[in-house]
């Protein structure tokens, strides 16, 4: 997962990086209103966490022009003054929720991991493409009812298809989504990572849940089941 | 005398009764002696023609009146109230004329070619007299002294001025009464901006509005200009210390956000961990109520009146987007518009904090509600939702100014606290009970202005 962080307090910034980090996310983060705009434009993310006051460009304007644009991402905003009309210019321009400062980073996480679901329509924290089950709140993976041992990495790459399921994932996108650093940027690992996860999976070779498509990416076949 | 209009008017009330009473009677005098000069004038008048008509024999002892050449018909008409003698020089009657039935007094003979007029009265009627002594050389050419005397009957006269003074009295009151309704409505008149001065100053006490809005005459207009710039000030000085306080608690709250990431992060005992937070979730509660009573400013006066059904409708749908797993079902009993006077950031602050409780804490189902009554003049908004609902313990608690009802909801307490302490600067009755849905049911009680 690939996250944007806007927040002028360097502290707070590099609390919520590391913070996002330690999870598994790759992160980019800005301290003002202009390079976050630039960040969000140009580099694909699956959440941005939003500072309201910003300095040279208010966070308010970054997702107005960023929505304007058409860019889906879900955005959580920061604010320090919690007011009602905060909040309400925030989501009415283009927000999908909101944290009030100070916050515990728990509490950011989880506004964050359903951010993420919702956005690649997932309701619940659960997901579930029967007959594998991802369940994002404790970071466990079950094939039925047993459980599946996976690297954080595998973890990942298995988080970002199964959100995705039935879309075509390129090399390069799961790359962007999933490496921090461009330089340990290479697309052979993820084969690795997609073989391994094959075998932990699907052992017996019968469910076949992720398929290659020679030239355009992956794919994770399981149906979605939601569960209400 | 308290008010300048009653001072007004009766200054104005006696000035001009006295100024009419002064003019009703000069006019009168003028008129009257205007009137008796005119009697003198004709009884004058009378005489020198009677004078005309007399003839005297060949000694001019004999001295006769011919009544053909008398041309005042009156003269020869009895009791036609026209009445002539004439006297000679011992002050005996020598001639009168046909007209008189009764007898007239002879009056002390004045000075030669004086005329003697007066009013007077006889036998019980008043008349005007006129006397007047000549000369005539008798044959011998020797002067003989002779007294003219004219009677004339003023009943007429006297009845004509009475009705001269009635009328000119009568109309005298009548316009009196008529310039006191006239001054009465131009004092009023002149008198009415500052009745609308205190019907402003009543608006701005109840912040109906933030200053003076109306058009003034340039005597006042001075006076309500330094109002205005005196409200401003005041104004501008409040907000210049709410805006201290908020930026002061927003400028805690940043180190507050550090110390409590930081809570997260270390690696410190569990026991440790928990003072920590404790104590920053401590410090943020007090600051965050401190900020949002310092960004309240019910104190402050409003002009604009606010929407309640957009603003309703406004955090329904950002609340809907931020609940959007709960898939709440919002029933809304909601009119068109409902204009409120108030500050749309208070407004939203209410509305926000009990529609986000009502999500937070209800299952599935919560409802909104709004009416007018019409019988108190006020407007109800009640909210309702399907969960647990509070115990009256815990109502109190929330009352109690920021004290934390449920440590796992982030904000609960200080959110009641905050709407009651809002709803108290604007005088609107909050309550709480169970509703139809089983969970909490806050209504609010707005007073429509």
């Amino acid at each position: 997962m690939r996250a944007i962080v806007i927040e002028d307090d360097i502290d707070i910034q590099q609390q919520i990086v590391t913070r996002l980090k330690s999870e598994g996310f790759a992160v980019d983060s800005a301290d003002n209103g202009d390079e976050g705009l630039y960040l969000m434009q140009e580099f694909p993310a699956d959440v941005a966490i939003v500072d309201l006051g910003l300095p040279r460009m208010s966070g308010l304007e970054v997702i107005k022009r960023i929505r304007e644009r058409g860019n889906k991402v879900p955005i959580l905003i920061l604010t320090a003054r919690g007011r009602w009309q905060d909040k309400v210019e925030g989501l009415d321009a283009g927000a999908d929720d909101y944290l009030v400062k100070p916050f515990h980073h728990e509490e950011m996480m989880a506004r964050i991991r359903v951010l993420i679901r919702r956005a690649s329509g997932w309701s619940d924290s659960r997901i579930l493409c029967a007959p594998v089950t991802l369940d994002t709140a404790t970071q466990r993976t079950y094939v039925d009812e047993r459980e599946v041992d996976l690297t954080a990495f595998e973890y990942k790459v298995l988080e970002y298809l199964m959100l995705h399921a039935g879309e075509v994932i390129s090399k390069s996108v799961l790359t962007e989504h999933l490496y921090d650093d461009e330089s340990d940027n290479d697309s052979n690992v993820i084969e690795v990572f997609i073989r391994r996860l094959r075998q932990k999976l699907d052992p017996a070779e019968d469910l076949k849940p992720i398929e290659t498509l020679r030239g355009r990416g992956y794919r994770f076949t399981l149906k979605r089941v939601e569960q209400h | 005398m308290k008010s300048i209009k009653s001072r007004l008017t009766l200054v104005s009330m006696v000035v001009l009764v006295i100024f009419m009473v002064l003019t009703a009677v000069a006019l009168e005098r003028a008129v009257v002696e205007r009137a008796l000069q005119a009697e003198e004038d004709g009884l004058q008048l009378l005489i020198y023609s009677l004078l005309a008509a007399v003839n005297r024999d060949a000694d001019g002892l004999e001295i006769t009146v011919s009544a053909d050449r008398l041309f005042e018909p009156d003269l020869i008409t009895r009791n036609s109230g026209l009445y002539a003698l004439l006297y000679d020089r011992d002050n005996r009657e020598i001639w009168r004329s046909r007209s008189i039935t009764i007898g007239f007094p002879a009056i002390a003979p004045g000075e030669l070619g004086e005329w003697q007029f007066e009013t007077t009265q006889h036998l019980a009627t008043p008349y005007f007299r006129l006397g007047f002594a000549l000369q005539w050389p008798d044959s011998n050419n020797k002067l003989r002294r002779y007294d003219v005397v004219v009677w004339r009957n003023a009943v007429d006269y006297f009845e004509q001025l009475n009705r001269f003074r009635q009328t000119l009295w009568a109309w005298l009151i009548v316009t009196t009464l008529l310039l006191l309704v006239v001054m009465y409505l131009v004092t009023r008149w002149s008198l009415r901006p500052l009745q609308k001065i205190g019907l402003e100053v009543k608006a701005i006490e109840d912040q109906r509005q933030t200053g003076f809005e109306q058009q003034y005459p340039s005597e006042i207009a001075p006076l309500t200009e330094n109002l205005n710039i005196l409200l401003k000030r005041e104004q501008y000085q409040r907000q210049r210390y709410r805006n201290a306080m908020d930026d002061l608690a927003h400028s805690l709250k940043t180190p507050l956000a550090v110390l409590t990431g930081l809570g997260d992060q270390l690696q410190l005992e569990q026991s440790q961990i928990e003072t920590l937070r404790e104590q920053t979730d401590r410090m943020n509660q007090i600051v965050s109520y401190q900020l949002q009573k310092a960004s309240s400013v019910a104190e402050m006066s409003i002009s604009k009146p606010v929407d309640l059904i957009a603003i309703i409708e406004k955090l329904l749908s950002a609340l809907e987007k931020v609940y959007r797993e709960k898939q709440v079902r919002v029933e809304r009993s909601l009119p068109a518009t409902m204009a409120l006077r108030m500050d749309e950031g208070d407004c939203l602050e209410i509305v926000g904090n009990l529609l986000d409780n009502a999500f937070k804490y209800g299952n599935s189902r919560i409802s909104v509600l709004v009416e007018m009554d019409e019988m108190s003049r006020s407007i109800n908004m009640v909210v309702e939702d399907d969960g647990e609902g509070l115990e009256d313990k815990e109502i109190e608690q929330i009352l109690n100014r920021g004290t934390r009802l449920d440590e796992a909801t982030e904000g609960q307490g200080i959110g009641l606290a905050v709407v009651a302490d809002i709803v108290d600067s604007y005088s609107i009755e909050l309550g709480f009970g169970r509703g139809k849905l089983g969970g909490l049911q806050v209504s609010l009680k707005f007073q429509k202005s």
